[in-house]
């Protein structure tokens, strides 16, 4: 069986989803198993038209450090980190699941959510589905 | 001379090694892939890749600012 590692994605920085990007992806082409699960600020990130913002600039250069960073990233040949991200979940090794407490939480209906993700899911499934298996904190 | 030679020239962690499955995906058992990069991370990453993929990297060589790589997919 692939081996399989488990994230809890918490923050909604753009640092946070560009982690998930690049370790998703680059998962997936190790043939591993990677599972996302975002709770609380986290699942801001699975939200239509949320635009991360960069937690480690002062507070005026937040919005405009996560265009700085995209372009820089643009140059390294990453044009779009959902673009990796997306390439992983049709090979069906990343997995994208929003938390369904968060959302009952701050109010996120389900047609808020991505269509790339999974159903929602609760703590108890998440950690079924990471039984045996690794769990990182994001 | 590889079967197929892939530029990764300029390319920065993940996208070598996005590229690198990308390719050895399409090629069949025994096929070449000459691999050239200046990433420097790419001198772990890609062996790293290898590793799990089970292809064999046949060579790796340093010139200048440039890394070659020759896999030969499994």
């Amino acid at each position: 069986m692939a081996e399989t590692i488990n994230f809890i994605v918490k923050d909604k920085s753009f640092e946070k989803f560009a982690m998930m990007a690049i370790l998703g992806s680059t998962g997936d082409a190790m043939d591993m198993k990677m599972n996302f699960f975002f709770t609380f600020w986290g699942l801001n990130l699975l939200t239509k038209k949320f635009k991360p913002k960069v937690a480690g600039m002062p507070t005026p250069m937040k919005g405009m450090g996560a265009k700085i960073f995209r372009k820089r990233m643009k140059k390294f040949g990453i044009e779009d980190p959902w673009g990796l991200i997306k390439d992983g979940v049709e090979n069906g090794n990343l997995k994208l699941f929003p938390c369904q407490m968060t959302m009952d939480l701050m109010g996120i209906k389900h047609e808020d959510i991505m269509e790339i993700a999974e159903d929602p899911v609760g703590a108890a499934a998440f950690l079924e589905m990471s039984d045996g298996g690794r769990i990182v904190s994001l | 001379m590889a079967d197929i030679t892939l530029n990764a020239l300029g390319k920065k962690c993940p996208m070598p090694i996005l590229m690198t499955k990308k390719e050895l995906k399409k090629m069949s058992s025994g096929q070449t892939l000459e691999l050239i990069v200046d990433d420097i991370g790419a001198l772990k990453d890609v062996p790293a890749l290898l590793n799990r993929t089970g292809d064999e990297l046949l060579e790796s060589r340093e010139d200048r600012e440039q890394i070659t790589f020759m896999i030969k997919k499994a």
